[in-house]
Formats: C-alpha cells, sequence, structure tokens
C-alpha cells in the first residue's frame, strides 16, 4: 500500500531478474543445434545486463549498434555459409535478442524484450520437437507471464507469490481456450515454404547398407525408433514382434545393400495372407530418411507412402518430424511365385566367395535336395560349429566371410544374417536380408511399446517354393535368448561382469523398480506429447471434426464456432470474477455515513471532499459539546480505515461509539438537509 | 462524484508487437506445418484474451474521492489529496491515477488490499489565480500484461483556489491612512521580541520557517515576532502604479504576506470590495481570496 511518483523509469530489479530466469529457459535447444558462439553471446550480454543496470551503463551510440549488428552478421555468415535457413535465422534473433538487452533501459522496451523472448521460445520448437525441450519452453513462457505481472504491479518488488500465482492462475484459465484452439482453430497450409534446411545427420538408426558392425553400432544406443500401440489388443509375442524396415537384395559377402530405387508393388491376387491381422499405431521419431516401420508383414500402406518390391514400407517424403501411421499386417504374407527376373537376381552371389565357402554349401545340397532340409542343415551348421555371439565381434571386412565362417565365429546378428542368405543363395535358394527392429520394451502406463535403436536386429527371408518367403532368423539359433529377452538384457550381465564398479552401481540403479518407473513415466508423457500435440496436423484436425459430429468443416465456420465458444467461455469468466471481487458491504463506512448523518442533524454536516481529520476538527469546533466524542468517533474511523489489519473488537467498539452518539437529537436541530454521501 | 460505467478498454502500443508475433508465428506454424509452434500460438493468444477481464475488472470496485484542496499561489504546485477506496474483494494493482486536463506525471499505486484504502496526493502547477474546477481524473491499469489500459474517468466537481502570485516590492507602503514608521522588509523584526509560531503559508519566505521544530518532526511552522507597532495600514488597488491588473493583484498578495508575517494589521480596498485592517490566519485567508477572485 504505497504511492510513489512515477519519476524512475528505469527497469526495476525484479522484473528483469524474472526476465532473465525465462531466457535461460530458451537456452537448451540453442546449444548442440546453433553455432556455439550464439547462445554463449546470449549468455554474456545476459550477465552484463546485471552488471550494467544498477550502474546505468547502456549501449546508447547508434554506431555502435550497427557495428555490432555488422560484426555478429558477418560472424553468423561466416559460421553457417549462408544467411537462408533456420539455424541462421534463428541466430539472427537471437543476436538482435542480445543486443536489444544492452540497449534495453525503458518501461516500454521491457515490454518489448519479453515479446522478442517469446519469439526465441518459437525458435526452440523449430529447433527441437522434444519432449523435454518442449518443457523448458512452457517453463519460458510461464516466466514471462510472471516478468510481466511483476513489472505491472509496480516497481515495489513486494512478495514473490503473488505474481506467480497470478501467472498461474491466467495459465489455468487460458488452458480451455488453448485446447479450444488447438482442436479447432483450422489448419490452413500456406502457399509458400521456407526451406527448412534440418541438421545433417539425424538421430541416424541404420542406411541402406548393411555391413559389419552397422547394427552393432546401435546397440548402445537408447533412442527412441518409434512407439507402437496394437488399438485392438491383438499384440504379438514379443519375440515374433519382427518390424520389418528395409530389404536388401543385392548381397556381397558380408555386406548387404537395398536397391537403388525399389519399385512399388500393388497387392493382387497372386499373394496369400495368412493369420490374424494385427492393426498398429505407430509414431515413427524423426530419422531423416525414407524408410518406416510395421510388423512383418504389412498388407497396404498408409497415406504418403508406399509398399514395395520386398514387402516394406517406404514413405514418399523425408521423414523429419515425427509422424504418425497406422498399418495392418499379417503374420504371413507371400508371393505364390518368383517372376523369374526376380529369381535371378536373388540368387546372385559375388565371384569372390572362396571355395571353402561355396564347398560348404554344396555339402547340404548334396545331402537332400529339399530346401527345406538345406535351410535345417544350415542353421545346425551355426548351432553345432561353436558360434559366439558378441557385441564387439572383431572388425571384418566385407569379402571376410571364410574368416567369420571358418575360423573366428564371432559375430552380430548383421554377420549371422548376411553370412546365412550368402550361404543359402550359393545352395541355390532365393534369399534375402531383412533389417529392421525386433521386439521393444512394453510401457504399462501408456499401453505402447517403445522400440529403440538397441532393438536393431537384421533377419533372413528364403523361398521355399512350397509355401513361398520364410523367414529365417540365424541368430535365434546362435543364442535364442536374445529373441525372447531382448538385446539390453542379454547383453547386461556380461557386461557388468567386466566393468567397473562404479557402472555396476549405475547399472543396478537403472534396474531398480523405481527408476524403472519414472523412466516409464517419462516415456509416457513423451508418446503423449508425440501423439496428441505433435501429430495432430490438418489430417488429424479433419478425422476429430468428422468424429465430433461437426458435418460443416469448412475453415470458416470452424472459425465461427471458435470465436462462438472462446467468447461465451470469455463472458463466463468475467461473470465469474465479477462476481467473486463485487464489492462488499462496508459496515466501517456505513457506520462514519451514519455517523456524519448524525452530526449534521446537530449542524456539522461534512462536505464530500472533507477528510474525516478535517471533518473532525471543524465539527468538534462547531458542537463543542460533543467534541470529544466527535473526535474519539473519528480517530476509530481513521484507525480502522487505513490501518493494516484492524481487530475486530475495534469495530465493534466503533459501532457502539456512533450508535450510542446523541441518541435524541436536542431540540430545533437546525440542519435536517440531505446528506450527500461522499 | 459521478463515477458509474464500466471502464474503457483501449490497446497499447505493445499490443503491436503482441499481434505482429502471433501472426509470425501462426505463418511460421502453418507453413511448417509445425504442431508445437501453432500450440504456443494458441498459449499465447489465449492468455491475452483471459488477460482481458482481468485488466478490465482490475478496476472495478475503486471509488476516487478528493479531499479538500489547500489553497496556493499561481506557478506553484497544487496539491490534490485523493482517497482511492478498493471495496471490492480482491487486492487491486498497478494504478495510475492522472488529470488530464492538467500536465504533470501521474501517480502510481502499487497495490489496494481489498476492503482498504490509499491515499494518493496528485500535483500539479497552478493556472492563473481564480477558482478552477478539478474537472476529470483517470483512473489507468495496464496489469497484469501490459497489452491493454483500462481506463476510467472520474469527475470531480470540486473547485480549488489559486491566489494570485506574490510579486514586486517586498517593502510595505508607507500607510496612507496611518501614520506611524513603517517597517519594511523581511530584515525587521529579527531583533524583536518572538511572539510564538504560526503554521506556514505556502509562498511565503523560508527565512522565517522553525527549522528546529521541523527537525523535531513537528509541521511547518513560520516564526513571527511581534511588532509594537499598531498603526492601521491599507493596502490599496487604486494607489498602485501599475497598469496591469494582475501585477496590481501581485503586488497586494506579496504585501498581505509581507504584513501578515510582520505582524502588522492589514486591510484591503479593492474596487470591488473593502476589507478592514485586521491580523490573523483567517483574515489573511479571506484578503487573498478576495484577491484571487477579483474580476
Amino acid at each position: 500500500m504505497r504511492a510513489f511518483r512515477k519519476r524512475d523509469r528505469r527497469i526495476p530489479r525484479r522484473p528483469l531478474l524474472w526476465l532473465a530466469a525465462a531466457l535461460l529457459f530458451t537456452l537448451p535447444p540453442m546449444f548442440g543445434t546453433l553455432a556455439t558462439w550464439v547462445p554463449v553471446l546470449f549468455l554474456i550480454t545476459l550477465a552484463a545486463k546485471f552488471w550494467m543496470e544498477p550502474k546505468g551503463y547502456r549501449l546508447r551510440s547508434v554506431t555502435w549498434k550497427f557495428v555490432l549488428a555488422g560484426v555478429t552478421l558477418a560472424a553468423i555468415f561466416f559460421s553457417y555459409g549462408s544467411l537462408k535457413g533456420i539455424e541462421p535465422g534463428v541466430s539472427l534473433i537471437v543476436v538482435l535478442m542480445s543486443l536489444k538487452i544492452l540497449e534495453a533501459h525503458s518501461a516500454r522496451e521491457f515490454q518489448v524484450m519479453v515479446i522478442m523472448a517469446w519469439m526465441l521460445c518459437l525458435c526452440g520448437l523449430f529447433l527441437s520437437q522434444d519432449f523435454a525441450v518442449a518443457l523448458c519452453l512452457l517453463a519460458a513462457f510461464a516466466l514471462l507471464l510472471v516478468a510481466l505481472i511483476q513489472f505491472h504491479r509496480g516497481s515495489a518488488p513486494g512478495a514473490l507469490g503473488p505474481p506467480v500465482l497470478m501467472a498461474c492462475k491466467l495459465l489455468a484459465q487460458a488452458l480451455p481456450l488453448i485446447i479450444l484452439l488447438f482442436l479447432l482453430f483450422p489448419r490452413v497450409t500456406t502457399g509458400f515454404r521456407f526451406q527448412i534446411v534440418q541438421p545433417g545427420s539425424m538421430a541416424g538408426g541404420f542406411s541402406d547398407r548393411l555391413f559389419p558392425g552397422s547394427v552393432a553400432s546401435l546397440a548402445n544406443s537408447s533412442n527412441v525408433a518409434f512407439h507402437a500401440e496394437f488399438p485392438d489388443d491383438r499384440i504379438p509375442r514379443l519375440a515374433a514382434m519382427y518390424w520389418r524396415g528395409s530389404v536388401m537384395w543385392r548381397g556381397e559377402g558380408l555386406e548387404w545393400r537395398t536397391p537403388v530405387t525399389p519399385a512399388s508393388i500393388r497387392r493382387s491376387a497372386r499373394q496369400a495372407r495368412k493369420g490374424q491381422a494385427i492393426r498398429q499405431w505407430i509414431m515413427i521419431e524423426p530419422h531423416g530418411g525414407r524408410w518406416m516401420f510395421a510388423l512383418d508383414s504389412p498388407s497396404a500402406p498408409p497415406s504418403d507412402a508406399t509398399l514395395v518390391t520386398g514387402n516394406y514400407l517406404l514413405s514418399d517424403h523425408l521423414i523429419r518430424k515425427p509422424r504418425r501411421y497406422e498399418v495392418i499386417s499379417f503374420p504371413t504374407i507371400s508371393e505364390q511365385e518368383l517372376p523369374p527376373r526376380e529369381r535371378k537376381i536373388l540368387l546372385e552371389v559375388p565371384p569372390w566367395i572362396s571355395p571353402a565357402v561355396r564347398q560348404l554349401a554344396q555339402s547340404w545340397t548334396a545331402a537332400s535336395a529339399s530346401p527345406r532340409t538345406v535351410v535345417n542343415s544350415a542353421l545346425r551348421f551355426f548351432r553345432t560349429q561353436g558360434f559366439r555371439y558378441s557385441l564387439s565381434p572383431g572388425e571384418y571386412k566385407r569379402n571376410d566371410l571364410d574368416e567369420f565362417l571358418f575360423r573366428r565365429r564371432v559375430g552380430f546378428c548383421e554377420h549371422y544374417a548376411a553370412g546365412f542368405a550368402t550361404l543359402m543363395r550359393l545352395a541355390g535358394i532365393p534369399a534375402r536380408v531383412v533389417v529392421g527392429y525386433l521386439g521393444g520394451e512394453y510401457n504399462e502406463f501408456g499401453g505402447f511399446f517403445v522400440v529403440r535403436q538397441a532393438d536393431a536386429h537384421a533377419w533372413c527371408e528364403v523361398w521355399l517354393p512350397e509355401t513361398g518367403w520364410v523367414r529365417v532368423d540365424p541368430t535365434s539359433v546362435v543364442v535364442p535368448e536374445r529373441v525372447n529377452l531382448g538385446l539390453a538384457s542379454f547383453l547386461d550381465p556380461r557386461a557388468t561382469s567386466g566393468q567397473t564398479s562404479n557402472n555396476a552401481f549405475a547399472r543396478n540403479l537403472v534396474h531398480q523398480p523405481i527408476f524403472t518407473m519414472v523412466r516409464l513415466a517419462w516415456d509416457t508423457l513423451n508418446y503423449a506429447w508425440d501423439t496428441r500435440v505433435l501429430s495432430f496436423d490438418a489430417e488429424a484436425q479433419k478425422s476429430f471434426v468428422a468424429e465430433t459430429g461437426i458435418a460443416d468443416s469448412t475453415p470458416v465456420s470452424l472459425i465461427i464456432r471458435t470465436l462462438f465458444i472462446a467468447s461465451a467461455l470469455l463472458l463466463t469468466y468475467v461473470a465469474w470474477m465479477w462476481w467473486q471481487t463485487r464489492s462488499r458491504r462496508d459496515r466501517v463506512k456505513a457506520l462514519y455515513e451514519r455517523f456524519c448523518r448524525k452530526t449534521a442533524r446537530l449542524g456539522a454536516r461534512r462536505d464530500p471532499w472533507e477528510g474525516p481529520s478535517d471533518f473532525s476538527n471543524r465539527a468538534a469546533h462547531l458542537l463543542p459539546n460533543e467534541s470529544n466524542r466527535i473526535r474519539q468517533i473519528s480517530s476509530a474511523y481513521i484507525a480502522l480505515r487505513y490501518s493494516a489489519e484492524p481487530t475486530p473488537s475495534v469495530l465493534d467498539q466503533f459501532a457502539r461509539e456512533v450508535n450510542a452518539f446523541v441518541i435524541a437529537p436536542p431540540h430545533g436541530s437546525r440542519s435536517s438537509g440531505r446528506v450527500r454521501s461522499p | 462524484m459521478t463515477q458509474r460505467g464500466f471502464p474503457l478498454v483501449s490497446p497499447t502500443g505493445s499490443l503491436i508487437g503482441l499481434l505482429f508475433i502471433l501472426v509470425a508465428m501462426w505463418y511460421a506454424a502453418s507453413s511448417q506445418n509445425n504442431a508445437a509452434a501453432y500450440l504456443l500460438m494458441f498459449a499465447l493468444t489465449s492468455v491475452f484474451l483471459i488477460s482481458i477481464p482481468h485488466t478490465l475488472l482490475n478496476l472495478g470496485g475503486l471509488k476516487a474521492t478528493a479531499e479538500s484542496v489547500k489553497p496556493t499561489f499561481a506557478g506553484q504546485e497544487v496539491s490534490l489529496p485523493f482517497e482511492i477506496t478498493n471495496e471490492s474483494r480482491a487486492t487491486r494493482y498497478g494504478i495510475a491515477l492522472s488529470l488530464p486536463d492538467f500536465d504533470g506525471d501521474p501517480e502510481r499505486i502499487d497495490d489496494i488490499p481489498a476492503g482498504k484504502a490509499v491515499r494518493v496526493i496528485l500535483r500539479f502547477s497552478a493556472p492563473t489565480r481564480g477558482e478552477h474546477e478539478i474537472g476529470r481524473l483517470c483512473l489507468a491499469s495496464v496489469y497484469p500484461l501490459g497489452f491493454l489500459r483500462a481506463l476510467k474517468r472520474v469527475t470531480v466537481p470540486q473547485r480549488y483556489l489559486v491566489y494570485p502570485k506574490p510579486a514586486g516590492d517586498p517593502r510595505l507602503p508607507q500607510g496612507s491612512t496611518r501614520s506611524t514608521q513603517n517597517r519594511p522588509g523581511p530584515e525587521l523584526g529579527e531583533g524583536d521580541d518572538f511572539a510564538g509560531v504560526r503554521t506556514y503559508v505556502p509562498g511565503e519566505s523560508q527565512h522565517h520557517i522553525d527549522w528546529k521544530a521541523v527537525a523535531r518532526g513537528q509541521p511547518l511552522m513560520t516564526k513571527q515576532f511581534a511588532t509594537e507597532a499598531g498603526g492601521l495600514l491599507y493596502l490599496d488597488f487604486a494607489a498602485l502604479q501599475f497598469s496591469d491588473p494582475e501585477e496590481r493583484l501581485s503586488q497586494l498578495a506579496l504585501w498581505v504576506i509581507e504584513a501578515e508575517r510582520a505582524r502588522h494589521p492589514y486591510g484591503l480596498r479593492l474596487p470591488t470590495a473593502e476589507i478592514a485592517p485586521s491580523l490573523g490566519e483567517s483574515h489573511f485567508h479571506w484578503c487573498l481570496r478576495t484577491l484571487a477572485l477579483f474580476k
């Protein structure tokens, strides 16, 4: 309760602190995506501001502003080689914000800084789609609100709590409106697109090439490849969850490749589907490539994707942001016959295959003409000849097939798949390598599976005349546990035995139930963010609107509906807030007015502009008989009115005094005029 | 005092900035089809929309009451005390009070708790002499976000008085009606008997202020020194040589102040009125009031 003159036009310290806190939260997405000097410059200017502000220093000279702007612009150009694209653009905004921080000093500029900070939040969302980043930016958004509220409350810092509470209140009240706008406000795609150049390598996964060590390199990555949900609750066994990613046709020993341009296929009568249909919703994380995943084997492509030869999905565009699609798979889908041209490709082997390997394959065909028996002989070979499964089998080159099959006999799944497929081709059985993921982790909070890069796997498919394509996983023969347990659990005991105690402690900690719970809950939130927010685009909105039963879903009608609901909501808020804060009958004031009416009857009428203390002096002068009581009542009134927290007993005392004041008006009361209330 | 009506809401300059970044966000979100950017844009829009009722209601239940204004001399500052009462059930924040008809910095109130009142003194430089109406009082607030300003205009019917600016020769005239020796100037009386103190009148010389009393925390008082002179002094409008009546009034006002301080009974003779010589605070103000209202 302080009034002060508005002479000091400098920005008070407290709002500036809130703003700085908000700006710190906009930083995380910048590190790692922008050139490092940009966020560092931003941090330095922020720190400098706090040093400069109490001293009244600031960047005043126009020449220096232009020089600094020019220098930073040149630095941005040299860092990125161009001024186009998202990183240079964001860097430009960050640098401008830094200069603004150095320059700003007045109240108006504080508002401008807050607005620019909201722009930085937007930049952060373009730099990263991660849920953790989104949480940081939400914190920044809320802190900016707090900064504004603190700033407009006045210059006295006051308690920390109320501005924070007010910001929370605003956010809570805005929440229904945000949801409404998010769901119903029409998403129009504007014609002009500015090209966003994404950071060179995304969280990778695999490529169109399978070579020794390519899958093993992913084994330690806990990055999420995709999330999968089974809306019909038809969930296959974890061991049978082969997520098909891509098929490698061209075999060169231990190295396999996909065809350069896979041909799209159309489902036709010559294919047989067997088993139950399994519907999946898959939320794929951006990887910068075109491959998409589905359980073995997808029956039809989702929109914006193609099913290509080899029965796998390819997106029509590069996948650069989270994407959600529905796909239906059948355990077995197979062509009835193999065209001779394809058969020829599927039997190709590199010419440099050594006689020993050829001899091994021929030894199986010599024993039996049936392809099925040959396959079993090959599997038996891998099972019985002392093959070991290891994440670090040592380095192999692509023509080290001999080394792998006859000498070292240590490999990871890609070695087994590649070796097995090559052997099958040598034995005259068409074979190919499939890469994808195996299994996943079930999240019971969210009811979905998380498939991580560490679940990457490679296996084989062979063509048998009677059944068509059949999946053969040579790794499962070598280490049956791998398929059942998942890679992480399989590798763990071995890894711990060789690790230092420190790491073992960390690993034990990771396996604490509470930690697992937290991790699963965090995954669920991430997944919800991806599925409910990030993938809610124009198409999802269309189907949502159709589901809610709004027949007319043109943008104009949607805007009108949105406006209607929003204004109804706002009116409700106004009414509710007005009712909450409506004027209260003021007992103190009513009593004082009654006292004034009584003195008026005695001849001392209070002017509307007369302060209680002035009036008390005048009335006491006019009514000397009552002067003591008038002074007493007036001072009680002043105490009640202006003291911080009047006690109820004082109020009751005041009421008694007013009531007792001049019970019987003296004869010949002079003034009976209407008393105007102040 | 008329205080009816809903407050007006008008945009502040920074709303343009907000709209600009909302459009920028919309453009970026739609061209990249980025749902998170849409979400940010909607969040900002919604928070802004929600702030409208907050701004609007921040002035609800506020009542302004002007208290009596002490007369001042032209060219000095008028101090206008207001009592702002918050009759609502919520604390009101960041209220600026200003008088749109006068130039002067707005007064800012940080907060008024529910059911409480705050006294604010608005200051502005007094215009010419005479009786003036205060006119309008503006209660404004941009709380909570500063993109909108709620404005409530209150008509204050109260009037205030401005005395003529004291100027001219401080020496009292050689009395035309009286004959005894005159003691001009503030230096006089210094060696005389101390006759007590009275309330300081804005405009008079600070030479005689009882600074020791001020240091003790007492209000401004002027020391008075008695003179033994008992002659009557008529300050005559017609006797002055100035052609401009305002100049004459200024000179008369200065003499009234000086005579009162010298404890020299004085009277006033104007073409329209005549005040018999006397001394004392009410006589002093009555003379100045007559000068102020002279037409």
